[in-house]
């Protein structure tokens, strides 16, 4: 009974090689991984978008390697463990490069199976630090690390504001926290750090801890956390009559924070990406994709530069090796329709993803169009 | 430190309008309704609804901020009593001669209820509270020694105080306020004298979810908003407060609860920020150790 199992199994396996190769004979095959159904379905969905847009391009230019290709998309539905049976698939498929996964709870997972099969990736979204810190030579990621985001953050308070005292709070979670202490390790001698606290993350009461930020008089206030606590403390801070400039991060941009807040928020500085619609080189991708799917999601240029980077270094490459392959992407420099491309040895950008927004007459603008 | 003090008292007088619904319950009935947090949670959302009711029905009222606030509260006060009532005779009434543990269970199946019926209904994210009407409470501060004092912080302290005096006066001078110690003595004893139990015990509920409204209105105007989950732990605060005063005394939750209030913001200040729910635990374990009753004991019969 159990060697019959066996012989079926290799004859499947045996099948599953045949059309392997029988597909790589034609065409190649390009993966794109994501949440296409549930909650987070429309993230996934932009991502599959912006993968398509890259290979139609690139099929009516000839394909790559006078091959045409093919999109196979699979669903992670947002899930660890699904995700990685999505990738055991996919490298079932035989897929040279994979554009995926969303999530970063995905991705870790993921990424393994495609390092085990030596199937290059690029993720346009988790912006875990692990994703990349375990230097996998097949990882890389065209989105920010959560721990970049201290700095920019640092680097604006000290240079641009030139701010000499300054307050930081958090909310004691994974994100808040690791992005308070970043933070405060990139002020470095720049600037005194006058307090440092955090509180529960279901805390909205902050009036007890906003009279000590106050009587220690910082300049800049800094806050590691997420948009519910944001905008309580900020209308607070405003009627306890703490007028230091606010700073926190990505958590903290979103709708509800200008509604809670109201007018106190505005002068608020956020560090987050940048806005596509302020780049030049976005536009044709933009207008394209607009026609074709109507609004873009914030990780559609993301996935269709990622896409893109993929294809052109197999052209570059002249092979579909996945090790070289993976050099290749690593060591040039590509023109994104976000902007200049470039990775770093553990597969991140090596410029900054994360620049300063700040809100002016209750609305998110980054402060160069400020 | 004055600035600390008023934050404190602000935060104290909280807990206990809070704790006095906890205290009333367990003083009648020996059960810990554990929905109370959820009452007051509900009492911050009904002024909030209340408000924009008020803006999108009557334009000219909405002109007049300071009244808007006293129909709210009363809006909220009356539909959060409701609540209350609602919740005592679903829940708790049928299981009153039932094993104490089965009411228990019960008041915390309640409170996963009522939470979650609002998250449904009214969302996950914060509610914000109309700067507009709170507007003329906090537009001139008073500085004070160092400390930037505003009405409202005033209005929320003295109401507190008044509401407690109030309640105080009610209990031990009315004749429905001796009915209530009584059926709190002995309820079979007290319905043999003529006292209708029942409607003593809806009356605890409606007046400890009256208060509590109150102080949800009073707390989301302080703190400009509110989430369908605040009533978790600020009913275990409460609770904790009532606990710390003696469990079922009326004198002993105003106490308790500014006690906690006090210490919490005062910990926060001077020590950190980081040990918020310590402090409060802390002074409990060491109350409770001297005096396994809290400071003034248990039963509020007894004592008013």
């Amino acid at each position: 009974m159990k060697k019959s199992i066996c012989y079926w199994l290799a004859l499947i396996i045996g099948l599953t090689i045949l059309f392997g190769c029988d597909a790589k004979s034609n065409i190649i095959k390009l993966g794109v991984a994501g949440p296409l159904t549930g909650e987070q379905a429309k993230m996934g969905t932009d991502v599959f978008n912006g993968v398509t847009l890259a290979v139609e391009e690139w099929n009516s230019k000839g394909g790559v390697l006078g091959k045409k290709i093919l999109i196979v998309a699979r669903d992670d539905m947002a899930q660890e463990h699904q995700a990685q049976s999505v990738a055991k698939e996919l490298a079932g498929e035989g897929v040279i490069g994979v554009v995926g996964h969303f999530n970063s709870g995905c991705t870790i997972p993921a990424s393994v199976v495609y390092h085990d099969s030596n199937i290059p990736m690029i993720t346009p979204s988790s912006t875990n630090p692990y994703v990349t810190d375990r230097n996998f030579a097949n990882v890389f990621r065209v989105c920010g690390r959560d721990d970049q985001q201290g700095k920019v953050a640092a680097e604006f308070a000290v240079n641009t504001l030139k701010v000499k005292q300054v307050a930081i709070l958090h909310d004691k979670t994974q994100y808040g926290q690791g992005l308070a202490d970043e933070f405060k390790k990139h002020l470095g001698a720049n600037a005194e750090v006058v307090y440092y606290g955090g509180f529960p993350k279901e805390e909205l009461n902050f009036k007890p801890i906003i009279t000590v930020v106050k009587e220690a008089n910082p300049e800049l206030w800094f806050f590691g956390g997420i948009y519910n606590q944001a905008g309580p403390m900020v209308v607070q801070a405003h009627e306890a009559g703490l007028n230091a400039v606010f700073m926190s991060g990505d958590g903290v941009i979103d709708p509800v924070f200008l509604k809670v807040a109201g007018p106190a928020a505005n002068g608020s500085y956020l560090t987050f990406s940048r806005d596509p619609e302020a780049i030049p080189s976005a536009k044709s991708f933009l207008d394209k994709y607009h026609q074709r799917y109507g609004l873009h999601g914030p990780y559609s240029i993301y996935a269709y530069d990622a896409a893109n980077i993929i294809l052109s270094a197999i052209q570059a490459a002249g092979t579909t090796d996945g090790t070289k392959v993976a050099e290749q992407i690593r060591k040039t420099v590509y023109d994104g329709a976000i902007g200049k491309i470039q990775f770093d040895s553990k597969g991140d950008l090596a410029s900054s993803y994360y620049i300063m927004w700040v809100v002016k007459d209750g609305k998110f603008v980054t402060v160069e169009s400020k | 430190m004055l600035q600390h003090l008023v934050n404190g008292l602000i935060q104290g007088g909280i807990y206990a309008l809070i704790a006095l619904g906890y205290t009333m319950v367990y003083g009648i009935l020996g059960m810990i309704n554990f929905a109370h947090g959820e009452i007051y949670m509900i009492g911050a959302y009904l002024s909030i609804i209340a408000l924009a009711v008020i803006t999108a029905l009557s334009p000219p009222l909405a002109g007049l901020p300071i009244l808007c606030l006293f129909v709210a509260l009363i809006i909220s006060v009356l539909f959060a009593s409701a609540h209350g009532f609602t919740v005592e005779r679903v829940a708790y009434r049928r299981l009153r001669d039932a094993p104490v543990l089965s009411a228990l269970i019960s008041a915390i199946g309640m409170s996963t209820f009522l939470q979650n019926y609002i998250m449904v209904a009214q969302g996950k994210e914060n509610k914000a509270f109309p700067a507009y009407f709170k507007e003329p409470l906090i537009s001139h501060p008073f500085i004070v020694a160092g400390a930037r004092i505003t009405m409202l912080e005033i209005v929320i302290i003295i109401s507190c105080i008044l509401i407690m005096l109030g309640l105080h006066l009610f209990i031990s001078r009315t004749k429905v306020g001796r009915a209530m110690r009584a059926t709190a003595q002995d309820k079979k004893m007290a319905s043999l004298v003529g006292i209708d139990i029942n409607k003593i015990i809806s009356l605890t509920f409606i007046i400890g979810s009256g208060l509590a409204a109150a102080g949800g209105l009073m707390v989301s105007m302080y703190i400009s908003t509110t989430r369908f989950d605040v009533g978790y732990l600020a009913g275990i605060k409460a609770f904790t407060a009532a606990v710390l005063g003696g469990i079922g005394n009326i004198p002993g939750a105003m106490l308790g609860g500014f006690l906690l209030g006090i210490v919490e913001t005062l910990g926060i200040a001077y020590i950190s920020p980081d040990y918020k729910e310590v402090y409060a635990f802390i002074i409990l374990m060491i109350v409770l150790v001297v005096r396994p009753t809290g400071l003034l004991g248990e039963r509020m019969a007894e004592k008013t």
